[in-house]
């Protein structure tokens, strides 16, 4: 069964763009991350979801999230594909798809390229799954706003300084 | 615990880690050294990531910019952003620190790489918009494998903290 909300997710350990051996929870560290799977940099639909990840970046920036594109292509052909678009978060390749079966995350009706099938997951630090999304289907992919309210739930629950301090009355 | 790094004439004996300098054309150049304690070691230190220290490091080539205390360089400087966001985009090196003399003013930045192509890769520090670093050959004894990025985090977790690295805890 792939992975489900209220789970917690593996801890995957894969390379990097770089094909420097990471880890899913040294990535996400003690941050709300999102954690999206992809068919490869050939899809017309990943192609275009990059964009809605993108725009999402600019604001992630600043706002202590993470965010990982996992795929089964080499790091030669992900770090090309990172820099061509402009990303600036992590992505874990799994050409040995070790992690995708583990997952049970394989896109079975593509025997050519024996992919992810799309998803995107929600991530406490912890690894608990807040929220995962389909991506089979294109409108299954979480829009911005989905994932805003994702981050914002989760970051709610983990920062116990989520209500801004204010100076006490009582002093 | 804080990291504090300096460099120096000579080899500080109270270091966590410290190595041997040489510039461009092989010649000594000082020391560079950190040290983990609260309090600054060394005039001209400044808050560094501690992650990006290993006194069991291998050598590398780096590119060190170390401004002077009342250059009074914000760390929110948008040119000080933009190589935040170039050292997440190209991801080219094995380490990666800023430096902060205090909540509010960059104090400077540390990039180092290693291997073929090491010495170009920090030729094209992305922190040179803000001022232009120096390129100097660091020893062994100082510089740690890698220093992991949070991608795409380019804010620090709390104000007095150097970026990457660290996490609200």
């Amino acid at each position: 069964m792939p992975p489900e909300p209220g789970t917690t997710f593996t801890d995957l350990a894969l390379p990097d763009h770089n094909g420097r051996p990471r880890t899913l929870s040294g990535l996400v560290e003690g941050d709300p991350a999102v954690l999206h799977t992809f068919r490869g940099p050939w899809c017309p639909k990943e192609q275009r979801f990059f964009d809605r990840l993108l725009a999402l970046q600019d604001e992630m920036e600043v706002a202590y999230s993470r965010m990982i594109s996992l795929s089964v292509d080499p790091p030669e052909v992900t770090s090309a594909l990172r820099a061509a678009l402009g990303a600036r978060w992590t992505f874990l390749c799994d050409p040995e798809r070790v992690a995708l079966e583990r997952l049970d995350l394989r896109e079975t009706t593509d025997t050519t390229h024996d992919p992810y099938v799309p998803a995107v997951f929600v991530l406490a630090p912890d690894l608990t799954i807040h929220a995962r999304y389909d991506g089979y289907w294109y409108w299954g992919r979480p829009t911005v706003d989905e994932l805003v309210r994702d981050l914002r739930a989760v970051t709610r629950e983990i920062r116990a300084d989520w209500a801004a301090p204010v100076p006490s009355r009582e002093a | 615990m804080r990291c504090w790094l300096a460099r120096t004439a000579e080899r500080p004996t109270d270091a966590y880690a410290s190595a041997p300098l040489r510039d461009t054309h092989g010649g000594g150049a000082g020391w560079l050294a950190a040290w983990r304690q609260a309090h600054k070691p060394a005039r001209g230190a400044a808050m560094a990531l501690a992650g990006a220290f290993d006194p069991d490091g291998e050598p590398a080539w780096a590119s060190l910019l170390l401004l002077p205390r009342d250059a009074r360089v914000r760390f929110d400087d948008t040119a000080v952003q933009r190589a935040r966001q170039r050292i997440l985009a190209e991801d080219a090196f094995d380490v990666v620190s800023t430096l902060v003399h205090d909540a509010s003013t960059f104090a400077g930045s540390l990039v180092a790489a290693r291997g073929d192509g090491g010495a170009a890769r920090v030729c094209d520090d992305p922190f040179a918009v803000v001022e232009r670093p120096e390129i100097v050959q660091v020893g062994p004894g100082l510089l740690a494998a890698h220093t992991a990025l949070p991608a795409p985090t380019i804010e620090r977790y709390g104000s007095s903290h150097p970026w990457p690295g660290g996490r609200f805890t």
